[in-house]
């Protein structure tokens, strides 16, 4: 969906024409999505006899999805609506990096990201929070360093009180290398 | 009669025992914690505290959920009163009178109020959901596999007409939640549907992932856009926190009509909550004597549409517990906590399992009488959490979420797909998309499909069962009527832009 960040921008040419760019760009993107899904079930066998394969509702729902997809984007061409917002990058980007670190630093990653080998150590949850508390705070515009340092370790302490103490998850707390 | 006594008397001593009466309140007093922050609704306060309760055994852990949804509903209206903003469309309303209150040093007075208020529709709403829950549970009982598609596809279309906005976008929003729904192992058959070959996609994706995403990651990102400086904390100190003997005159007529018209909007599917409180409080103004004074501070318009929210998120267990179906968001997500403790919500938990079905509904009281005992005396503290900045907020909200999400499989990915769903929710709301029905349509998924499935086999692949059986025929007519009455105005606005061209 992030082709309707452009959008907003007033360009020339077909762009111009589109009257209701969020019901246009909405439409677009759920016809892709529908794309996708007719083609991750193409594969799937479909009815059998007088019985639904696993393929048969997906199709059926892809294709209607992409039928009120076309709907909506054409609603979008032709009647007028609001311009789309633009998208914020800051805090998106804060908040999902955070979110990011916090996954791959809690358990540790081991993949092979075409053909090139990513390890990185379980850091466990005292690591792991403090640090996408820390990053996440970069997402707003107001910082000040003390404060955030002090929420972050209360909030770590608070965490590993309730979800290992309190609730007694098994939780690995520190790094193990 | 004495069996619905006999009943409640099983429910009171499951939901009295020590250990259920300390889940009710713990849950309570952190769905308000929780609730009472500015900008998180009830869905996402649900979602968030979904994981804590996996460790609890099952009675307990639905327990705690109740405890945590009317608390979360009771610390949104308190936010709507002291700050003005409200946590979620149900509150909305809450904020016209109730904010006018406190501005005019009655607060406390409007925080009594809507407690009061909440706890004498409760009280009503436990009976209701008592006495109607055996009945339709027979009525469950004639439902066979067409039956429970066309009721399923009624709520859906309920949850369409009800989203504000386009009607198309909402449908399609459905279509989107169903689509997802059906990533990963077939029913029937096993094959891995639309996983890419993604060995973590093989079981589904978690519901939890989605609801965290996209009501709570997405929620954030979006606050943090909005400038944090409009916030308009009541500063005056709360004094009187009881109400006058003409207070209580005032609204007690007003709570009574709200507990009603909540009672009957709740139970029908689709999101009865919020416009419970609408229809309460549009109704309270058309009555009065003085509806100049609505939107002023008028304390008919705080307990009004407190009552009939109340009312009306207890009415809306009743589908769920009778015939399993969730008929709103929040429900979808107990759905989920059901199915995690290996409950199959519908008819058969009644039969089955008497004293979690009955000690559920005690608890609904129990959670009631709770939210008066615990938050009057608290305003207090929730005042003062009001006061935490957003800036160091929002980072506690994010890790709290990031570890409620990893502790249900102990699963990285899970994160993943939460911040995925995080970023698909901000674009969802950026094209004036709403997430509500996409996650409602998402837990119904499976088992619209299975039913939809099974009804076609044993009418031997005729698709015009829906229609020929009776039931299940008037629901689907009951469904495409209210699909077009929605249709019909925005049709009629569109032609209208159109024209003026």
């Amino acid at each position: 969906m992030a082709e309707g960040a452009n959008s907003s921008a007033t360009g020339g040419g077909l762009l111009a024409k589109i009257r209701g760019p969020r019901d246009f760009f909405g439409g677009v993107a759920l016809i892709l999505v529908a794309a996708l899904a007719f083609w991750a079930s193409s594969n799937l066998p479909g009815q059998q006899g007088f019985a639904f394969g696993p393929g048969t509702a997906p199709r059926i729902f892809a294709g209607l999805l992409m039928f009120i997809g076309a709907v909506v984007a054409l609603t979008g061409l032709f009647v007028k609506g609001p311009p789309i917002e633009g998208f914020a990058i800051r805090g998106p980007a804060f908040v999902i990096l955070a979110i990011l670190i916090f996954a791959a630093t809690i358990r540790g990653i081991r993949v092979d990201l075409a053909g090139i080998p990513i390890h990185l150590p379980a850091f466990g949850m005292v690591f792991s929070t403090f640090v996408a508390f820390m990053v996440s705070l970069f997402g707003s515009k107001e910082f000040r360093w003390i404060e955030s340092l002090i929420a972050a370790v209360a909030m770590t302490a608070f965490c590993v009180v309730l979800f290992v103490h309190l609730l007694g998850l098994p939780f690995q707390l520190w790094p193990m290398f | 009669m004495t069996d619905l006594l006999a009943n409640l008397a099983l429910g009171f001593s499951v939901a009295a025992a020590p250990m259920n009466i300390a889940f009710c309140l713990l849950g309570a007093l952190v769905g308000t914690l929780v609730g009472v922050l500015p900008g998180i609704g009830t869905v996402a306060t649900v979602a968030m505290l979904l994981p804590i309760t996996f460790g609890l055994p099952p009675v307990g852990a639905l327990i705690m959920l109740a405890g945590i949804y009317y608390g979360a509903q009771y610390g949104g209206s308190t936010t709507s009163i002291l700050v003005n903003i409200p946590g979620e469309a149900t509150s909305v309303v809450t904020c016209l009178d109730g904010h006018q209150m406190a501005r005019k040093g009655r607060a406390g007075a409007a925080l009594s109020i809507a407690a009061l208020g909440s706890f004498f529709a409760g009280c009503v709403a436990t009976v209701l959901v008592a006495a109607l829950g055996a009945p339709l549970t027979s009525l469950a009982l004639l439902f066979g596999p067409a039956e429970y598609f066309a009721l399923m596809v009624l709520g859906l279309i309920f949850a369409v007409v009800l989203a504000k906005g386009s009607v198309l976008k909402a449908v399609a929003m459905i279509v989107l939640g169903l689509l997802l729904s059906m990533v990963g192992s077939d029913l029937e058959t096993g094959a891995g549907r639309m996983t890419f070959d993604i060995a973590e996609l093989s079981d589904g994706i978690g519901f939890t992932n989605v609801a965290m995403g996209l009501f709570g990651f997405a929620e954030i990102i979006r606050n943090l856009e909005m400038s944090q400086e409009s916030r308009d904390i009541v500063k005056a100190k709360i004094s009187g926190l009881m109400p006058t003997r003409q207070d209580l005159v005032d609204s007690s007529g007003a709570i009574a009509r709200g507990t009603v018209l909540g009672s009957i909007l709740g139970i029908l599917p689709g999101g009865g909550a919020i416009v419970a409180s609408f229809a309460a409080y549009t109704f309270e103004k058309r009555i009065s004597k003085h509806p100049e004074r609505f939107g002023h501070g008028a304390i008919q318009g705080v307990a009004a549409p407190e009552a009939a929210n109340n009312a009306a998120s207890q009415t809306s267990f009743i589908p769920l517990l009778t015939l399993g179906i969730p008929p709103n968001a929040v429900m979808a997500l107990m759905v989920g906590a059901m199915t995690i403790h290996g409950i199959v919500p519908g008819p058969q938990v009644m039969i089955k399992q008497p004293d979690l079905f009955w000690g559920m509904i005690a608890s609904m009281w129990i959670g009631n009488l709770m939210l008066v005992i615990i938050n009057l005396p608290l305003v207090g503290l929730w005042v003062s959490l009001l006061r935490v900045p957003y800036r160091l907020l929002f980072p506690s909200i994010i890790v709290f979420c990031c570890i409620g999400i990893y502790s249900i499989n102990n699963a990285p990915t899970d994160v993943l797909i939460a911040a995925i769903f995080g970023l698909v929710g901000y674009a969802l709301v950026k094209l004036d998309f709403e997430p509500a029905p996409l996650v409602l349509a998402f837990v119904l998924g499976p088992l619209l499909e299975e039913n939809l499935r099974r009804a076609m086999l044993i009418a031997r692949g005729d698709a015009t069962v829906f229609l020929t059986r009776p039931i299940s025929g008037v629901l689907l007519a009951v469904a495409l009527i209210l699909l077009i009455v929605a249709m019909l105005p925005m049709i009629s606005k569109k032609r209208e832009t159109v024209f003026v061209e």
